[in-house]
């Protein structure tokens, strides 16, 4: 497909999408608002963990960090939404900047547990901040209507695809692929490693911050439990994982076939929703490691006893 | 100046029951380089075994402790055999993953199964203490102290004079070497696992006895772990005292002086400083 008709085919579909709430019941619409914001959140993993390789734990503190901005903007310092937002993405670029910088030295594991530290230390921060509610968190001002949110939350996941299709076929991005591959061949190749790392890092961070910012007023609510919540940062692995890392459109396919799927289990099942989610992730990870092209592809082939061998390959 | 006294006394006290935490998790990530996020899940498990003994069938807490050991050494041997043998050899970040979905699991299972009440296990002698140069030291703190360090002294035996230790340390260094001297490793791996289990376990059973135990202390306790695991590394089962002294005391000085909301700020910092300062380990070598 060449570049304009394929921009035709983008354009249709955002119309499409953006038309949701004129005709589809409330249900639907709110539905749209959770699944277009884990896209976001999907998309924004995607450039640190699909694209530069670094499998960040802690990309819930840019989300908790862009609702409490928000939040405290508006309750404590009565500031427009718009203001809250961009408060919240500031701070969490900030963190990204300070923080990244050291942590983004770390790798695999050691990368991991850091950043799944952070998550710890900023949630027994706020925990004790009186400014933002501390343990009981803090409620924000009502906004009737969800017509407003779904289109945010529409035009974000959309800002969101749009960046990482630019990282896809920039020389940015293939900075960034070339460190994923190998670091110390990047380096050697004139690769400014940390830079790339830490920009990245803080485009993932703004992502996610005004993420964080629109569920926060959307929901009226905020609390450290819920805003810094490392299940949620593996639900956008999962997401990643599952549609395919460093691809544009598989985050996307990923984070809307797993929302989908935990709101049909949140509906029927209420009390067992949050045990099925562990299961999925146990069975996932044992049945397809690599994700479900690859298992698709290879279903094609084989057949059934492509588990078999996904399984096969990892064992003792 | 007292009270300077009284706090590191309370801090060694509980500095030895963290290392008791930490050396389950620092075992299965030296040995099978699974970095187990469902560890604390595992140790809130094995306080529920302990109270469940203690409340329903009266047995005393330190009497029920090798009965909760021998619990959760079948169940995270089941669970190494059953699920975690067939991804071993992942990359760490799967392993990464399918131990925080078991985190999850046995969370909400816990909720579902035990309330999300807290329960404490007191017995009679739970009010009991005596006085040290000054500091009042309660008795069951002292006797769970006495307990973790026997069983860290254990372990340690375990794995430098036993057969089996011997295989397990093997397999650490060079599975495949060990595979032709005939370490079977499924069978080994569900032993180690078995036993990081079964100490987390122990570690439960004490933290129910000296503290309170809910459904939802695992992450705060995995974070503990970590971070006790990555100051003392995870060669030695003795470092890890160490870095568990050094938590505890850390915690129990800011406590004291910045207030004791924060200590989870200090554990979790303690984390990612050392690891930004010396990601190989503070003592030990780590994986």
């Amino acid at each position: 497909m060449t570049l304009p008709v394929r921009a035709v085919i983008v354009a249709i579909v955002v119309a499409l999408l953006a038309a949701v709430p004129s005709i589809a019941p409330a249900i639907i619409v709110q539905f749209g608002i959770s699944a277009l914001i884990m896209v976001t959140l999907a998309q924004s993993w995607n450039i640190i963990g699909g694209y530069t390789g670094y499998t960040a734990f802690g990309n819930s503190v840019f989300y908790g960090l862009g609702g409490y901005g928000t939040a405290v903007a508006m309750v404590q310092f009565h500031l427009p939404f718009a203001a809250g937002l961009a408060l919240g993405a500031a701070l969490a670029v900030v963190f990204a900047l300070l923080l990244g910088l050291p942590v983004l030295r770390l790798r695999g594991q050691y990368f991991a547990i850091a950043t799944l530290g952070l998550v710890g230390v900023m949630t027994a921060i706020v925990s004790n901040l009186d400014i933002a509610g501390s343990n009981s968190g803090l409620v924000l001002p009502l906004l009737k209507g969800d017509t407003l949110f779904y289109e945010l939350a529409l035009a974000l996941a959309l800002l969101t695809t749009l960046t990482v299709a630019w990282i896809a076929r920039s020389r940015f991005g293939f900075g960034l692929i070339a460190i994923r591959e190998n670091e110390e061949a990047a380096e050697v190749m004139g690769i400014d490693t940390t830079l790339h790392k830490v920009l990245a890092f803080m485009l993932s961070a703004v992502f996610s911050a005004l993420a964080g910012g629109i569920h926060a007023y959307w929901i009226t609510y905020i609390d450290p439990a819920g805003a810094f919540d490392v299940t949620l940062n593996v639900k956008m692995i999962i997401m990643v994982v599952f549609g395919g890392p460093g691809t544009v459109l598989g985050p996307v396919v990923g984070a809307v076939l797993l929302s989908a799927i935990s709101e049909i289990l949140a509906v029927n099942v209420t009390s067992f929703a949050g045990m099925f989610f562990g299961l999925v992730v146990v069975i996932a990870i044992v049945f397809m490691p690599r994700g479900l092209t690859d298992v698709m592809r290879r279903f094609r082939e084989v057949g059934w006893r492509c588990f078999q061998e996904n399984v096969r390959t990892y064992r003792v | 100046m007292q009270l300077l006294w009284q706090i590191l006394v309370n801090g060694v006290l509980l500095g030895g029951l963290y290392a008791l935490m930490a050396l389950g998790l620092a075992l299965v990530w030296g040995v099978l380089r699974i970095v187990n996020l469902a560890h604390g899940a595992f140790i809130m498990l094995g306080a529920y075994v302990c109270y469940y003994l203690f409340a329903g069938l009266g047995l005393d807490p330190f009497a029920a402790l090798p009965v909760a050991m021998l619990v959760m050494f079948t169940f995270g041997y089941l669970v190494q055999r059953g699920v975690l043998n067939l991804v071993v050899r992942a990359p760490m970040f799967d392993t990464l993953l399918i131990t925080f979905g078991i985190d999850v699991l046995l969370t909400y299972f816990a909720q579902l199964a035990f309330t999300a009440d807290f329960r404490a296990i007191n017995p009679s002698y739970a009010g009991d203490n005596f006085e040290l140069l000054g500091a009042t030291v309660p008795l069951v703190r002292v006797a769970a102290f006495g307990v973790a360090l026997l069983l860290t002294f254990g372990l340690w035996l375990l794995l430098m004079r036993t057969r089996v230790g011997r295989a397990i340390r093997a397999a650490a260094q060079n599975l495949v070497a060990a595979r032709l001297y005939g370490v079977e490793p499924r069978n080994l791996y569900a032993v180690t696992f078995g036993l990081g289990t079964a100490l987390a376990g122990a570690a439960g059973s004490l933290y129910g006895v000296v503290s309170q135990v809910s459904p939802y202390i695992g992450s705060s306790l995995t974070g503990k772990s970590f971070a006790i695991a990555i100051i003392g590394g995870l060669d030695n089962p003795l470092y890890v005292i160490v870095g568990g002294m050094v938590l505890g005391i850390v915690e129990a000085l800011t406590a004291l002086y910045i207030g004791p909301t924060y200590t989870d700020v200090a554990s979790f910092g303690i984390l990612v400083l050392v690891l930004i300062v010396r990601p190989k380990g503070l003592l030990g070598r780590t994986a």
